[in-house]
């Protein structure tokens, strides 16, 4: 670090006895707000180098994630899928990390971040086979719906323990280091998680042993009904990286530029060798925490109004149209094209009906025992003379 | 073709959802996905849209019904699809629900209602038709309690709504009023109650709070009588824990809590709530002031979060200034005891055989019989009594 401060020398302590800590300006990282594309899809200061082509598929990504949300709650109402927590007013902070991360960098999502793993390759069937737990989901609905993981598209599997995704982060990233590998993780976290032990572990871990890791945390101001105001007395989410040593930024989560930018710029720093750093999404939870939640009874409604001016999605429109990447048309057909996909995809695995009553047997171990080929035996025995 | 959409559980493991309001009704077109109906479950309220488009032939419950998981909540003509969408094709022979994977037990027709011959006698005596009663025993069976509830029920809620020429005002009794109901007649029908009314002379207790709240002027919270009420409830309590316990009937058991969870019965718009004011015997008279004022907020202006509710061990019921002389309150079940303090008022006393004027409060305390003695009640109340009339004494082991 640079210029060292003499500031934070508290008063009543001699210069003598205080040490060095962060700079002011580490300081205004963590607790000031970084924005490039403002709510009224103006942008401020430079914008980070993306082509149109790349822009174009960030704003399909977002919005993909944003119709999966629409189509996934109605569906789960429906009876048609079991759970669903969505990501409505998030997307941005998703798919910037989605893009900024390399083929061989790994995702740890939090409980959200589904559409990441669909920007890296899953496709859009398998995703939805995992929603409905069907035939051809590879876990056969043995996992919460949501919670998608992607071998091939380096997504971790989904861990609903709040904030275990900072120390998984963490030990995958410093495996990748131990391996000689270039790969750098991009770990997700709640702002309800920053008040778990997980969180201090996995942060603490990352800047000791410089993991090549990047936090992200997507403070979407409530964690169920717990609202930020409770849930911490620090002046932001962000600052509390800077008691581990590590670098933190507090950024506007509905801006997918800032986003990306600070995203991007962390990922290198890992990649360098530089260790890790903490990034503080400032976003919001439009919808409910999930299908047995019920935000009326805890939730100023003029707050969600206030927050739906600020969406990724509609400033992100604003200005692509703007630039002429994408026009307002385009971007209504952009919709439609993908509103159809989903609908076929769903149409498709819903017919693809549930996984077979032998998968029971069959999923427990590659090579049976003889306890299991016997019971699942005993089974085929007795379907067959209920139906015979 | 007859589309049966049946109540799925939207829930984790819920087993009913209440109808708030239908969104379509019989005759209307439905688009797929076009919300139909608002359901309250245990937890949220929430739209349902139809899976499938169609024409509405049946809605099977009205507004305020509760309808069980698993039941036919609406009835769609597919056929008739006037406005099917173009594009996609609608999800053909889809299996929605999904068929079970194993047969379980179905939920019981109407022929072959489950019960009990002495559960069927109490129907007979009581009049009820065990085929419109929702069983909640094990397979579906009904119980005896499900043959009360349904009773109370049927007179409780008017069967169909006669055209008003009167101008009576009827309102639908659902949502919290009807959760109220059940609450307080499960105390009536579950616990042996009595009463118990005692005279408290509150003078030295007026003059501790008017200095205390001189002194506190420069705080930003209202000292009430309530903070002292709650901890000389806590700290006889302590000596008399039958009272702050509850009956495990399972177990067999009565359950003396460990923790001191105060619920203060409070009137809210939407009716009675009961907050509760939680390790009351952890907080000091000022931080039990600050809670109090929080909680009544909340409960005045209709906000008062699901986390304040519920899990309190003794409840203590005040009307403030409006408080009248004595009252017989209604327990908080599973709860076995609750208090209810009246107002304070200037009253002619005898005190060393001269009549003076003091400051005079009754307390009603109601005792669940099967588990407190009229003795313990006594005790309970004295003790009460001590800590208000020498207000000194709630120092002695305040925190």
């Amino acid at each position: 670090m640079s210029a060292k401060p003499t500031s934070k020398a508290r008063s009543g302590q001699s210069q003598a006895e205080s040490i060095e800590a962060f700079s002011d300006a580490e300081e205004a990282r963590a607790t000031g707000l970084l924005q490039i594309l403002d709510e009224n899809g103006v942008t401020h200061g430079p914008v980070p180098a993306l082509s149109a082509a790349d822009l174009v598929r960030m704003y399909e990504g977002m919005v993909r994630g944003r119709l999966l949300d629409e189509h996934l709650l109605t569906m789960q109402r429906q009876g048609r899928i079991g759970m669903y927590l969505d990501a409505r007013g998030q997307e941005a902070g998703v798919i910037a990390a989605a893009h900024a991360l390399a083929t061989d960098d790994y995702f740890v999502p939090a409980l959200r971040e589904g559409s990441a793993a669909l920007y890296r390759g899953l496709p859009l069937r398998a995703y939805l086979a995992q929603m409905l737990g069907n035939v051809n989901d590879p876990a056969h609905g043995r996992q919460m719906p949501g919670q998608v993981g992607s071998r091939a598209s380096h997504h971790v599997i989904g861990s609903s323990s709040v904030a275990s995704q900072m120390p998984h982060a963490t030990g995958l990233a410093w495996a990748a280091r131990m391996r000689g590998e270039r790969s750098v993780v991009v770990g997700f976290v709640g702002d309800g998680g920053t008040s778990e032990d997980d969180f201090q572990s996995g942060l603490n871990f990352a800047a000791v042993f410089k993991a090549p890791v990047v936090f992200v945390c997507q403070n979407n101001q409530w964690a169920i009904s717990t609202p930020l105001s409770t849930q911490t007395a620090a002046a932001s989410i962000a600052i509390k990286g800077l008691a581990f040593g590590v670098p933190s930024t507090r950024v506007d989560g509905n801006d997918v530029l800032a986003l990306y930018a600070a995203i991007k710029a962390a990922i290198d720093r890992a990649r360098a060798g530089d260790g890790p750093s903490f990034i503080e999404s400032v976003t919001y939870r439009l919808g409910t925490h999930g299908p047995t939640d019920d935000p009326k009874r805890y939730r100023d409604p003029t707050e969600a109004a206030a927050w739906q001016n600020k969406d990724p999605l509609l400033r992100f429109g604003i200005w692509l149209h703007g630039q002429g990447i994408l026009t307002v048309d385009a971007q209504t057909a952009t919709r439609q094209r993908i509103d159809d996909e989903i609908r076929a995809a769903i149409t498709a695995e819903e017919a693809a009906g549930p996984p077979s009553m032998t998968s029971l047997f069959d999923d427990v171990l590659a090579e049976p025992t003889w306890i299991l080929s016997e019971q699942r035996a005993e089974y085929l025995r007795v379907r067959k003379r209920r139906n015979p | 073709m007859a589309y049966e959409f049946r109540l799925p559980d939207i829930g984790e493991g819920m087993a009913e959802g209440e109808i708030v309001r239908w969104l379509v009704k019989q005759g209307d077109v439905l688009t797929q996905d076009q919300p139909m109906v608002e359901i309250m479950t245990d937890k949220a309220t929430v739209e349902i849209a139809t899976p499938r488009a169609g024409r509405v032939l049946q809605c099977c419950f009205k507004e305020g019904e509760r309808c069980p998981v698993g039941e036919v909540l609406v009835i769609i003509d597919t056929a008739s699809d006037a406005s099917r969408t173009p594009g996609p094709a609608a999800p053909t022979p889809l299996p929605t629900p999904l068929p079970a994977p194993v047969a379980h037990a179905p939920t019981p027709r109407p022929e072959t209602v489950l019960a009990t011959p002495a559960v069927r006698k109490l129907a007979r005596e009581m009049d009820v038709a065990l085929t419109g009663v929702r069983g909640t025993g094990p397979g579906g069976q009904i119980t005896a309690d499900d043959v009360r509830t349904a009773k109370v029920s049927a007179g409780l809620v008017a069967p169909t709504p006669r055209p008003t020429v009167t101008g009576d005002v009827r309102i639908p009794f659902r949502g919290v009023r009807r959760k109220i109901a059940e609450h307080m007649l499960r105390t009536q029908r579950e616990v042996a109650q009595f009463t118990y009314m005692e005279e408290v002379d509150a003078t030295e207790l007026v003059e501790l709070r008017s200095k205390a709240e001189a002194r506190l002027s420069s705080h930003d919270v209202r000292l009430s009588y309530l903070p002292f009420f709650i901890r000389a409830t806590v700290d006889a309590l302590k000596k008399q824990p039958q009272l702050n316990s509850y009956l495990d009937e399972k177990a067999g058991e009565i359950v003396q809590r460990h923790e001191y969870n105060i619920g203060l019965a409070a009137q809210t718009p939407e009716g009675l709530m009961v907050p509760v004011i939680r390790h009351a015997d952890k907080r000091s008279l000022l931080e039990l002031a600050r809670e109090v004022e929080r909680l009544a907020t909340a409960a005045r202006t209709g906000r008062v979060s699901p986390s304040d509710l519920g899990g309190s061990t003794f409840t203590i019921t005040s009307l403030g200034a409006l408080g009248g002389l004595s009252a017989t309150p209604i327990i908080n079940y599973p709860e076995v005891a609750i208090l209810a303090v009246h107002k304070i008022a200037k009253r002619p006393a005898v005190v060393d055989d001269r009549i003076v004027i003091r400051e005079i409060m009754n307390v009603s305390l109601s005792v669940d019989h099967r588990m407190v003695d009229g003795h313990d009640a006594a005790m309970f109340v004295a003790e009460i009594k001590a800590s208000l009339e020498t207000p000194g004494l709630l120092f002695l082991e305040s925190r």
